[in-house]
């Protein structure tokens, strides 16, 4: 039943999208899919700049594999761009070591260069090469269904058919290959250490990032598979910690901006590849407000908790001093938001329009108070400060002090039981 | 004189003023980016780069006018928008700078794109023409728009001349001249600044895909041959307007030639030229060890340490 209700939904779907979008869609999905799982690996290396640049700079072996009479989206375009995409690395290497320019100032040299001469062989080339400077620059997903191949009597479109081969080839060579690139990611001198070919992994990576690169290329242009690359990678690598939930994580979030993207463009009649890496910019947004350890949303959150804990605590302390020094808490009916959530949470009970600590506060604000005091005779004891001084420290560090800390100061103070001001320490409860 | 009269008479007005701008624009991003890359922000330039499509895009949006001077200001704020972002993910995240310079370049980038081809696909007056911010093509500049080029080129190496001992300083030492007074934050903000505007005025000559090479390679080759700043932005003003220069003149041969690439190949082929043929620091040179460095010791890296070099070094 459900199983029907599903197909029917999909055929319905499939029938209101139409098979060239479906098939536009698919191919985005496989390219972002293998661009997240390499990219992945890239962003944790810090390499993500070498992605930049070899994006770029496959274009040149594309054309040049072109002009030598290589299919489109076939095996010898394949090969070109990744002959251009290990000389990019070599050209940077080179003005690294030779010319004494930094990292950044190499990259940006090599690929500027690069590109401008695959723009250069393009046009002079002129229709010997069917590509247009503008799609190189932001693909022509919405033209991949036309240029199809038969494969068992279907008609299945060329760019498709690479993106899942590279797609399977990728997974299969980080498979085969996890624990050595884990090893690398981590401590590229340990693992040489150890005798993994730190040489071999790397050259291997970039090897799959030039091959993701180029069958993203055709689809989203040059630079937007950059952000297939870096984006999905980066904001995963904010959620999660472990590598592994990092590249689901990461290949789930390309799944979501190749989907999200071609929709969105597709109803707001702009390019597909474009509105894919705006996806991808939202999510990576969502993901750093939303990070559970170094979140906007979390730091924010954390503040919060801590400022109501430290109403609750005061409210908690004023409450036992006044039963301490026999005063009758003259409040009336009053009950703010702190003294609500304290009646709720048990530890102030309501008694004849006066407020009561239950045995749980009491021992609560027994704490809070002891803290304070002891905090207040030990700066009485070790720091030349005026008696009238000690409560604005001892007020703040009251929140603070854990039971160990505590005894560590009684102990010091020789269980002193009267603090600088002459009032009773509590005690600690067992 | 005589010969400037001669050279009018075979090449337009027109040709000749927006020659001038471009060039003007070519070598002051020479002499700025000098700092930029002093002060490795190479790739900063190119995310603001990237981000200026959205700003261009928007400005026609908005204002329904092909004014260049309006287009450039909206690819001004955005390229300052995206700087924005930079620093705010470098410090309220801990996303690493090589990947946030990536997020924001492909992202920015990606915002753009269905910008321009949202307004192309409805037909927005104008909106074809946006392409050209692309690669650059320097063919439908006016003469009007060269000269606004090479005015704002010209404020800005003046602000540098002005201030040069004191971005000198903020180059090299950032931290001494905090320590030693000086207002370094505020020297440096007007350097990425200086940088936006000229990646901002570089877009008509090299697109916004390519105009950090503007930037970042005339600095490069002036490294060559230089160890002082001064000569340092002499040369680099220079390579940038001699690459200018040769990329307007040839694009202007053949109607399909954008402007851009022929600037990077030009600067680029002089970068390779003094990586071999510069006194000392040559390859030519060391390699016939015709140079006061021990050819042993000197690795041809001496713009600081990285882990690459360290670890080479060891081993």
């Amino acid at each position: 039943m459900i199983a029907l209700i599903a197909d029917s939904g999909i055929t319905l779907w499939f029938d209101r999208v139409g098979p060239l979008h479906g098939w536009a869609i698919a191919t985005a999905v496989a390219v972002s899919a293998c661009c997240a799982v390499v990219g992945t690996l890239l962003v944790v290396r810090r390499m993500s700049l070498l992605g930049d640049a070899i994006s770029h700079a496959v274009l040149p072996g594309l054309v040049v594999a072109v002009l030598l009479g290589a299919q489109p989206g076939g095996v010898g375009v394949l090969l070109g761009a990744t002959v251009a995409a290990m000389s990019t690395i070599w050209f940077t290497r080179f003005l690294f070591r030779h010319a004494g320019l930094w990292e950044d100032a190499s990259v940006g040299v090599a690929f500027t260069t690069l590109f401008a001469a695959g723009v250069l062989l393009i046009t002079v080339s002129g229709s010997r090469v069917d590509l247009d400077p503008g799609c190189v620059l932001y693909g022509i997903l919405e033209l991949v269904p036309f240029d199809t191949v038969s494969l068992y009597g279907w008609d299945i479109p060329r760019a498709f058919v690479s993106a899942l081969s590279v797609l399977v080839l990728v997974i299969l060579g980080v498979w085969c290959t996890w624990r050595w690139q884990v090893f690398t990611a981590f401590d590229t001198d340990a693992a040489k250490a150890a005798g993994i070919p730190v040489g071999g992994v790397t050259c291997g990576l970039l090897v799959g990032v030039s091959l993701a690169t180029v069958t993203g290329f055709v689809a989203v242009g040059a630079i937007l598979v950059v952000a297939m690359l870096v984006v999905p990678a980066a904001a995963a690598e904010r959620l999660v910690h472990r590598l592994h939930h990092a590249i689901w994580l990461a290949v789930l979030f390309a799944v979501v901006g190749a989907f999200g993207g071609y929709l969105l463009a597709w109803r707001y009649s702009t390019s597909a590849a474009g509105m894919m890496a705006v996806v991808l910019g939202v999510e990576y947004l969502v993901a750093i407000l939303i990070a559970p350890d170094d979140g906007v949303a979390a730091r924010l959150v954390s503040k919060v908790v801590y400022l109501w804990r430290v109403q609750c605590e005061d409210r908690l302390a004023s409450l036992w001093r006044a039963e301490e020094s026999r005063q009758l808490v003259q409040e009336g009916g009053f009950a703010g938001l702190v003294t609500s959530w304290l009646c709720v949470s048990g530890q102030l009970r309501k008694e004849k329009n006066v407020f009561v600590l239950t045995p749980q506060g009491r021992v609560h604000a027994e704490l809070i108070v002891r803290s304070h005091r002891l905090w207040e005779t030990w700066l009485g004891k070790h720091v030349d400060l005026p008696v009238d001084h000690l409560h604005p420290p001892a007020e703040w560090i009251e929140h603070h002090l854990g039971e160990q800390v505590r005894k560590r100061i009684e102990d010091e103070l020789g269980n002193k039981d009267i603090d600088p001001h002459g009032s009773m320490i509590p005690k600690e409860k067992p | 004189m005589i010969h400037m009269t001669a050279l009018a008479a075979f090449i337009p007005y027109n040709t000749l003023v927006v020659a001038a701008g471009v060039a003007a624009v070519g070598c002051a991003a020479g002499v700025i980016g000098t700092f930029g890359v002093l002060r490795k922000r190479a790739l900063v330039g190119d995310a603001a780069a990237h981000a200026t499509l959205v700003g261009v895009a928007s400005a026609l949006l908005l204002t329904g006018q092909r004014d260049l001077a309006i287009l450039l200001v909206g690819g001004l704020i955005s390229a300052m928008v995206a700087i924005a972002f930079l620093v705010l993910i470098r410090k309220f995240t801990r996303t690493r700078d090589d990947a946030a310079i990536a997020i924001v370049l492909s992202v920015s980038f990606g915002i753009g794109i269905t910008f321009i081809s949202g307004m192309v696909s409805r037909g927005i007056p104008g909106s074809g023409g946006l392409e050209r911010f692309l690669l650059g093509h320097t063919a439908s500049l006016t003469a009007h728009d060269a000269t606004l080029l090479g005015a704002v080129s010209a404020i800005s190496v003046l602000c540098v001349v002005v201030g040069l001992k004191e971005a000198t300083m903020v180059a090299f030492d950032p931290d001494f001249a905090t320590a030693a007074g000086w207002p370094a934050a505020t020297i440096d903000f007007v350097l990425v600044a200086l940088v936006a505007v000229m990646v901002v005025v570089g877009l008509p000559a090299a697109g916004a895909v390519l105009v950090t090479a503007l930037v970042v390679i005339p600095p490069a080759v002036a490294r060559q041959w230089t160890e002082r700043i001064v000569p340092m932005l002499v040369i680099a003003g220079a390579v940038g307007l001699i690459s200018a220069l040769s990329g307007v003149m040839i694009s202007s041969l053949a109607v399909q030639l954008p402007t851009g690439p022929i600037v990077v190949l030009v600067a680029t082929s002089f970068l390779i030229f003094s990586v071999f043929l510069a006194p000392c620091r040559g390859i030519v040179w060391r390699t016939r060890s015709a140079c006061v460095f021990p050819s042993d010791s000197y690795d041809g890296n001496d713009t600081g340490t990285t882990a690459d070099t360290v670890t080479e070094r060891k081993s």
